[in-house]
């Protein structure tokens, strides 16, 4: 039932291949490498690649790679078991060869596994088949059968389980005829102790709920009972005439019942507080409670006493734990990791990484590090340091070229502008950074249209108007040999955005300019309406890049905006592959110290790389993001 | 005795206070010839100089030996590499973490070198060739000649990193692009692949000293390949770069040998 199954080496060689059907199994497992291994989704262990289901385990003491592939249909249970069968067999079978540095005796060693991992498929799919429906029990086998006949006997008018007080009586007059029937009978009244036991020494469920019930009437005092008894063994004296009810609970107009100006310190009430205090105290009146209590404060006796050893114990573990930790290789495990872990997440959250992330990116790198052999005088907190170190610089290395002149260059080739979108929500700081994207272009020789389609916000085309006469008079036409460098295209305020763009593109194609950066109005991303304005804005135009303009002081809301911004582009285009955010702008970079965490929520929810960080609020403010610089900044105390 | 000792501490009672007692117990270790703490002080020393020493011969040794294999992803590296160690092939998947191997070059001299496959994953590459750059003796730069053209700005840019980061380093190594995946019909030649790869880098080099610059503002000028004002050609760079032609997986698919008697002839020089 599985499609195939592959052992490989993280360095890439494939050591072992089982394949069930004729696919080759490389396209899949190469997904679920650049999808979840590379970009730190590790957390969970399985990965769904077009009709496929993928599962897989990661050993990270011999850095190998278990994967199986299964049709996303099927649902089977054993795969999970199998896959750890199978690393626990092919981890102590070729232990030698895959314990070495050098990758000769991997690619020298024959891994003949086939017949191995025949015999464990089928075992794994054996186990997992329904259990045969259960035959019922023979009578010889049964309890009942085991029980002589005589105590089965039921005569009329008695039944086995009739409560004992009523039954006491009867059971009296009775006693001579049935012996073994009285014994599972006898009255709480009598202060004696319970019988052993019926006499096939058996306890039987029923016997069990009536000595129960004995004992729960035993500790509730006697009065109740003695009520009960009195109420019970008046009722068959009445049975004859129909008595008036009497409710237990209903009062009574009795003038003495209802006079409490007796004292209160007689007889009855005060033998019952006492006989509770004594209850209370735990020396009970009968035996049965005393065995109780004594077995009870046995164990209150022993739990002290095993605490005390075990506590010396850990005491002196952890001491050569430490030492141990310290010196010689052991193997991380999850315990080990955990409380590192915990306070890299607070750390992580502490610096503004959004928190499920923080999760994600912990759970990860513990998979990754589980069962890793650690070096000597390497402790546990700064192996995990070092390998959450590295994964937050290759969540922040780009997955994709960000070389915009480049890009520019060979738009210019094709003579056709380099039409750069950015979207965002309000107030993050678009427009000023297209200022300063446009002043950067513009050192570098290139010309600008700036397209104003934010309609809406009071005084957003003033102040485009104004950037731009101030860029051009850094950058006159007279510099550049008559051409206008940059100038503005705006319809005014209420028009619709997508009409502006388009216009926008079309004049800059007629003109010449190179590059077209269009400002939309920020909206927030639960804004339903203006979020499908921006995606038909983004549809109809296809712009080259869309950037997304963030802020790094946003937190968590950094997850929910690129999540819903993408979800509207992707939901109202029209395209196979529709666009999504291309690259990410981070801007007021100057105004956090080091809680740097806001690059790494963007990235890793998006995997799209920050093209560019604004650090200020003037033209030259304007910087490519180093990723070590970030990360040092993020893991400094 | 005693009065020769006493003038002695008059005398360097001023300099050297704190060391008095130490220089006494010395002198008298060495008047009474029998310099019991003295050997076993210089006993140690001795080892452990000789200890460093050795270490640092061998670390020199071993340090410039290693050929790293860097590339795109799916460029052929990791068979490469296996092709170059063992001549069979096997099946390969994308690189998580690096492999090493030590390879014996077919000279005479029977010289080994230490082949080191980089991940050639864009979240990895950049990481792992930090960490191998310093121990490299040579690089190797494995293009996909099939699909060049469409991957030919990836390349260069990886390439442009590369050359900038062997130029930075103090003894250069020797550099060698392999266009690899000679064996299907698309692919390009060597020569091709140079000419395109000098257009590119022409163009990259201005590019990429005109990005903005980097967050921590460490301003330093990224270094310039070739000369200025003329256009980029590989002779111009301090380091020796050769092309050739491979093809790891052969002509005859898994069965055969892989084409690579160039490859190993140049690895062989270079030892």
């Amino acid at each position: 039932m599985l499609d195939f199954f592959t052992i490989f080496s993280k360095g890439g060689l494939v050591l072992w291949c089982f394949q069930g059907v004729s696919d080759s199994c490389t396209g899949p497992v190469n997904a679920l490498i650049r999808s979840v291994l590379l970009q730190e989704r590790g957390g969970n262990n399985s990965f769904t690649h077009e009709a496929l289901t993928l599962k897989y385990k990661l050993d990270n003491q011999f850095e190998l790679v278990f994967v199986v592939g299964f049709q996303k249909i099927l649902s089977l249970t054993y795969v999970d078991k199998l896959i750890d069968d199978v690393h626990r067999l092919f981890r102590d079978k070729y232990r030698t060869e895959i314990q070495q540095q050098s990758a000769l005796s991997l690619l020298n060693g024959t891994f003949d596994f086939q017949n191995d991992f025949l015999r464990l498929l089928r075992e794994a799919e054996e186990s997992s088949k329904i259990r045969a429906p259960t035959t019922m029990k023979k009578f010889e086998d049964s309890e009942k059968a085991k029980k002589p006949v005589r105590s089965m006997i039921e005569t009329r008018g008695e039944k086995p389980k009739e409560k004992a007080k009523s039954s006491k009586k009867k059971g009296a007059k009775k006693e001579g005829s049935d012996g073994p029937v009285a014994t599972s009978k006898a009255a709480p009244a009598e202060k004696s102790s319970l019988p052993v036991g019926p006499e096939n020494g058996e306890l039987s469920k029923e016997e069990l709920i009536r000595r129960k019930r004995e004992e729960f009437i035993q500790k509730h005092g006697r009065g109740m009972d003695k009520s009960s008894k009195s109420m019970k063994s008046d009722v068959p004296k009445e049975k004859g005439k129909k008595a008036p009810r009497v409710w237990e609970l209903g009062g009574c107009a009795n003038k003495e019942v209802l006079d409490y100006s007796t004292p209160t310190t007689n007889g009855t009430p005060e033998a019952a507080v006492s006989e509770d205090i004594n209850l209370i105290r735990g020396t009970g009146p009968g035996g049965q409670l005393q065995d109780l209590d004594c077995s009870s404060s046995d164990d209150e006796g022993a739990a002290p006493n095993s605490a005390k050893p075990s506590a010396t114990k850990s005491t002196l573990g952890g001491m050569f734990g430490m030492l141990k930790g310290l010196v010689g290789s052991k193997s991380l495990s999850r315990e080990d990791m955990e409380s590192v872990l915990d306070k890299m997440r607070d750390h992580l959250i502490a610096k503004n990484v959004a928190a499920d992330i923080a999760v994600q990116l912990c759970e990860s790198v513990a998979n990754k590090l589980e069962g890793k052999v650690m070096g000597t005088f390497s402790t546990v907190t700064s192996t995990v340091k070092q390998a959450l170190q590295e994964s937050l610089v290759q969540i922040l290395q780009p997955q994709r070229r960000v070389d915009m002149l480049r890009d520019i260059m060979d738009a210019q080739r094709r003579q056709r502008p380099y039409v750069v979108t950015f979207c965002g929500v309000n107030g993050v700081g678009k427009s000023t950074n297209l200022a300063k994207i446009s002043f950067w272009l513009l050192e570098n020789g290139f010309s600008v249209l700036i397209a104003a389609c934010d309609t809406f916000r009071a005084g957003a085309v003033e102040q485009l108007r104004t950037h731009t006469r101030r860029l051009s008079a850094l950058h006159p036409p007279e510099k550049h040999g008559g051409r206008t460098m940059v100038q503005l295209f705006e319809k005014g305020y209420g028009k619709d955005a997508a009409g502006i763009a388009m216009e926008a593109i079309a004049f800059a194609r007629n003109q010449g300019f190179d590059v077209v950066l269009v400002d939309t109005a920020g909206r927030m991303q639960d804004n339903a309406p203006l979020m499908t304005a921006l995606a038909k804005l983004i549809t109809v135009n296809t712009p080259d890049l869309v950037l997304f303009v963030g802020e790094a002081l946003v937190g968590n809301e950094a997850v929910d905006q690129l999540v819903k911004f993408n979800r509207a582009l992707a939901d109202h285009s029209m395209a196979q592959t529709p666009r999504l955010i291309d690259g990410i702008v981070l801007t007021k970079f100057d105004t956090i110290d080091d809680k740097v965490g806001a690059a790494i929520s963007m990235t890793y929810i998006t995997s799209k790389p920050i093209v560019f960080v604004g650090t200020g609020q003037t033209y030259c403010d304007l910087r490519s993001l180093n990723a070590k610089a970030v990360v040092a900044a993020l893991m400094k105390a | 005795m005693a009065t020769v000792n006493s003038r002695r501490v008059g005398d360097g009672g001023g300099a050297g206070g704190t060391f008095q007692p130490y220089l006494d117990s010395l002198r008298q270790e060495l008047q009474q010839r029998d310099p019991t703490l003295l050997s076993v002080v210089l006993a140690v020393a001795v080892v452990l100089l000789t200890l460093v020493f050795w270490k640092f011969i061998w670390s020199r040794k071993r340090s410039q030996r290693a050929v790293l294999l860097v590339g795109l992803c799916d460029s052929g590296k990791t068979l490469l590499f296996v092709r170059l160690l063992t001549g069979h092939y096997r099946d390969t998947q994308t690189s998580i973490t690096d492999s090493s191997a030590v390879y014996r070059v077919n000279n005479n001299r029977g010289n080994s070198l230490t082949l080191i496959d980089l991940p050639g994953h864009e979240s990895l590459r950049l990481q792992f060739l930090e960490r191998f750059k310093c121990s490299a003796r040579a690089f190797v730069f494995v293009v996909d000649s099939a699909s060049f053209q469409r991957e030919v700005k990836d390349v260069a840019e990886f390439l442009y990193q590369v050359l900038i980061d062997s130029m930075g380093l103090k003894n250069t190594p020797s550099f060698l692009i392999a266009c690899n995946k000679q064996d299907i019909a698309m692919a390009k030649s060597a020569k091709l692949i140079q000419q395109q790869l000098e257009k590119e880098l022409n163009t990259l080099r201005v590019t990429r000293s005109a990005a903005p610059s980097t967050l921590d503002s460490s301003s330093t000028v990224p270094a310039h390949l070739g000369k200025k004002g003329k256009e980029f050609e590989f002779s111009q760079l301090p380091l020796k770069v050769e092309f050739l032609e491979c093809s790891a997986k052969g002509g005859r698919g898994d069965a055969g040998s892989a084409d690579i008697q160039n490859l190993e002839k140049w690895l062989a020089k270079i030892a």
